[in-house]
């Protein structure tokens, strides 16, 4: 199952979420966040960062401000939380 | 030679030499850990336990939270210890670690493993991990009345067999089955006592090769009586398997180093067989184990896909998620443009009418209503702040459409949607994150691509953000195709995005043919959220956050820029007039901008107004309606309505048209599915100003007004970002690029709007 996760990566054409392969592989989708977890540690999957961090991001009167540090009340209209995506890493990469 | 530290010897000054009978300070004081993955209700069961008895304070040279209580039966004593959540003992984490050391070290008599029945597979391995390594384990299955509510029945003695160790079922939120927690906690501590802790037999077993060099590795340590008498032999040897460190890090003994190579010898055979990592082995067959026993005991687990799947199978395929998410847009934009629209109506008559007014007559009890000064209010600050205030509900709707989807979990499958389609152009999937975060605001989507590990990839998605039309371009769709297209307000505004997208696309295809070539990128997999109903407290502070910044650059930006627009209008620099007091035309501001007028002649629209307001939008966009507002800017004539009613009537009047204002905007709801309840009645510009822009595109396209207009928008939606995202794309991508990128976007916004213009010149000829 473990590796199992790894070939569906390796073979998959597109996009997969966590949902599709914890059906594909009859795996409980809970379980499957600790099997990749495990390959996440083990450096054999990568995790993208969302752009969680930018969510934060502030311009005020059309200045920006940089990261988490404007003074002012205002926020740039529209930022996005994007979920936790896994790749296969590159090898030598990790 | 190091010696092994003892985290836990302050609590059990013989835990660190203890032979397996512990020495205990009292025969019936029983130390208990609460064991258990993250959120399983450990805290709740210590609560409920230890009552009021209890203190924290923290782990040894760690910063993670320890809570101890005492719970009392009779004459036995427990010591309850509230172990930090973890869901392996890989030693990864500190809470990791704080768990694995305590078990090991401080060899409670009994661990209470809690365990999510609703996530029984992934709870199972923890709880396989602590049966390895002590034989006294109680399994505390809580969230029974989640897994009930599920569907799921869990066959608990059957669970408790393959185990080998007693299951409590649990609902710990209300108390029930506590009462049989305890029992079994007496029953299996007093059992623990005249137990060796450690020979006994976990109920897994691994692969063949892997258990035979785990018999070897465990015959080896029982020659090693220090070692035999700290860990439990299979444990240690388990351990000594997977783990290439741990050696090193408990030998203090001669003999242990050829402990070491042993298990390195093992460890070398047994890779050379799989050729893939021992732990990774040994982790896959404790995760079939447990696939195996979560097979057998849990029933009725919803099988059939639940409506979100239904939902999904079509929201998340590659054609029609494709078509919903430009559905969902369509009506976004028929929102901010059809909806907003009796909104606009009310502001721009509040401001045009009212306020004006008002303005007037109090200039005109102060006996300044014709100098610099009212023109400097009227002209400048009422004409530009107020021409682009009109827009607000607009960008309200837009805000509130993007909160919708966002908080209802669907532009994570958006993302997912268009993940696809991004890599097919070679760009990485993750690249629309930047690129949607643009429909909002160019400059944190190009901050955005940070995100993105490769530097080719941040350059490429940072050249193609500003194609993204951003939410100050919408008022200027807005503004002209209520003037020009009154009927198809919606189809030209989307027709601006979809054209931005299909710039970028095409842009960033080149890009990647010529400039950036790049190898594959695996598959992705996505966690993607559960749908839930939007609140009305996060949409609506969405809403008033990203309005608010709106509003804030409303009374800044433009403010300024308006002023310093009027003064340069207020300037005359031929004819006869005064300051203040001169025909437009002849002011330094018509002839700065009629210089660079001549560019734009053959797009239809080049005359001294348009460039001004392309060159003022520079600065902001939102500046754009602003400049156009005040440049056509008629003269305020006397308020449109026949006598002074007086300012409290005319306040009542505003309120009163306020609320037709909602009761339109509700009425023009069904029009979003193409019912029309108006009869294209319409709302923005006010009535002068509109005029007066089409009769300025008529006579500089020669009689190609409307198709002079589209031309406008597309080069306004083309053109070089504003100054804030020129500055955050050198501050990302440098002024290489950044030089690049504004001279291309000139380029192409030129030759688009070019095309639009003569082509459609030629057409309709
Ligand atoms: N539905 C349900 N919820 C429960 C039950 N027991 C606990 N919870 C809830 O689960 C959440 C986590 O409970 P905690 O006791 O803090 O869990 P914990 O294991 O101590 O969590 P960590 O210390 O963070 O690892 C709380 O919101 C509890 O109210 C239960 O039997 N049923
Ligand atoms: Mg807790």
């Amino acid at each position: 199952m473990l590796h199992a996760i790894l070939h569906e990566l390796q073979t998959a054409s597109g996009p997969m979420t966590l949902r599709q392969l914890s059906r594909r592989l009859g795996v409980q989708e809970s379980a499957l966040e600790g099997m990749i977890q495990f390959w996440v540690r083990k450096g054999r999957l990568a995790v993208d960062e969302g752009a969680g961090g930018v969510t934060e991001m502030r311009v005020c009167s059309g200045i920006v401000c940089g990261l988490r540090s404007c003074p002012g009340p205002g926020a740039c209209p529209l930022t996005l939380k994007t979920p936790a995506r896994f790749r296969l890493s590159v090898p030598g990469r990790h | 030679m190091k010696t092994k530290r003892c985290a836990y010897c302050e609590e059990h000054p013989a835990a660190d030499l203890a032979p397996p009978s512990r020495v205990r300070e009292d025969e019936r004081t029983f130390i208990v850990a609460l064991a258990g993955n993250p959120n399983t209700g450990k805290t709740t069961i210590f609560n409920s336990l230890t009552g009021s008895r209890q203190h924290t304070g923290n782990w040894p040279g760690k910063t993670v939270e320890k809570k101890e209580g005492v719970w009392k039966q009779g004459d036995d004593r427990f010591r309850i210890i509230d172990l930090p959540g973890a869901y392996s003992l890989s030693a990864f984490s500190a809470e990791e670690v704080i768990a694995r050391d305590f078990i090991i070290e401080a060899r409670p008599d009994v661990v209470i493993v809690v365990a999510d029945a609703t996530n029984l597979e992934r709870n199972l391995y923890l709880v396989l991990q602590i049966l390895e390594m002590t034989p006294s384990v109680v399994v505390a299955l809580n969230m029974m009345d989640a897994a009930r509510a599920q569907g799921l029945h869990i066959d608990i003695d059957r669970l408790s067999q393959r185990l080998g160790a007693p299951v409590v079922p649990l609902t710990a939120r209300t108390g029930e089955g506590i009462g049989r927690l305890t029992e079994t906690l007496v029953r299996a501590a007093h059992e623990s006592r005249g137990r060796d802790p450690f020979r006994f037999t976990p109920p897994n077993r691994y692969s063949p090769p892997i258990e035979q060099a785990i018999a070897r590795l465990e015959e080896a340590i029982g020659d090693h009586s220090a070692l035999a008498q700290r860990y439990p032999p299979r444990w240690l040897a388990l351990q000594l398997l997977q783990d290439a460190d741990f050696c090193a890090e408990i030998a203090s003994l001669p003999g242990d180093e050829e402990l070491c190579r042993r298990a390195e010898r093992e460890r070398s055979r047994l890779q050379a067989l799989y050729q893939t990592d021992i732990d990774a082995l040994i982790a896959e067959d404790r995760y079939a184990w447990i696939h195996d026993v979560v097979g057998e005991v849990i029933r009725g687990q919803p099988q059939g896909p639940t409506l979100s799947d239904r939902v999904d199978a079509v929201a998340m395929h590659p054609i029609s998620g494709l078509i919903i998410f430009f559905g969902l847009m369509w009506v976004v934009f028929k929102l901010s443009t059809d909806v907003a629209a009796p909104f606009v109506a009310w502001i721009s008559l509040f401001i045009n009418d009212y306020l004006a007014h008002w303005v007037l007559e109090l200039l005109a009890l102060a006996h300044l209503e014709s100098t610099w000064f009212a023109s400097l209010l009227t002209d400048g600050i009422l004409a530009g702040v107020g021409g682009v205030l009109v827009f607000v509900p607009v960008l309200m709707f837009l805000y509130m459409g993007m909160a919708i989807m966002e908080d209802s979990g669907y532009m994570a499958r958006a993302a997912f949607v268009m993940d696809r389609y991004m890599r097919y152009l070679g760009l990485e999937g993750k690249s629309f994150v930047p690129l949607v975060l643009g429909f909002g605001c160019n400059v944190p989507a190009i901050y955005a691509t940070r995100t993105l590990e490769n530097r080719t990839d941040r350059i490429l998605t940072g050249l193609l953000v500003p194609f993204m039309s951003c939410s100050a371009r919408l008022p200027v769709y807005v503004l002209i195709a209520g003037i020009f297209f009154p009927q198809f307000r919606t189809p030209a505004v989307l027709t601006m995005y979809i054209l931005g997208i299909v710039v970028a696309l095409t842009v960033g295809l080149l890009l990647r043919k010529t400039l950036f070539k790049r190898s594959e990128t695996s598959a992705l997999l996505i966690e993607v959220p559960a749908y839930r109903l939007p609140t009305v407290k996060n949409v609506w502070m969405e809403m008033t956050l990203r309005t608010r910044a709106f509003l804030e650059s409303a009374t800044t930006i433009i403010m300024t820029v308006s002023i310093v627009i009027w003064l340069f209008m207020a300037i005359p620099v031929s004819g006869e007039g005064a300051f203040a007091d001169t025909p437009v035309d002849d002011s330094a501001f018509a002839h700065l901008a009629g210089a660079i007028s001549p560019a734009f002649e053959p797009l239809g629209f080049g005359n001294w107004q348009n460039a001004s307001a392309l060159m003022s939008g520079f600065i902001a966009k939102e500046v754009v309606v602003s400049t156009l507002a005040q440049v056509y800017h008629a003269p305020l004539e006397q308020p449109s309505h026949e006598e002074d009613l007086g300012f409290w009537a005319e306040a009542r009047l505003a309120v009163a048209s306020f609320f037709q204002a909602a009761l339109d905007t509700l009425k023009a709801i069904p029009g979003i599915i193409g019912i029309d309840l108006f009869d294209g009645e319409e709302a923005g510009a006010p009535p002068g100003l509109g005029a007066a822009i089409r009769q300025g595109f008529e006579s500089a396209s020669g009689g190609y007004g409307a198709l002079a207009a589209f031309a406008f928008m597309v080069f306004v939606l083309l053109y070089t970002p504003c100054m804030a995202t020129v500055a955050a794309m050198r501050h990302e991508l440098g002024g290489k690029w950044t030089m690049l990128s504004v001279i291309t976007q000139l380029t192409i916004a030129w030759i688009a709007a070019f095309i639009v213009f003569q082509g459609g010149r030629i057409l309709f000829s």
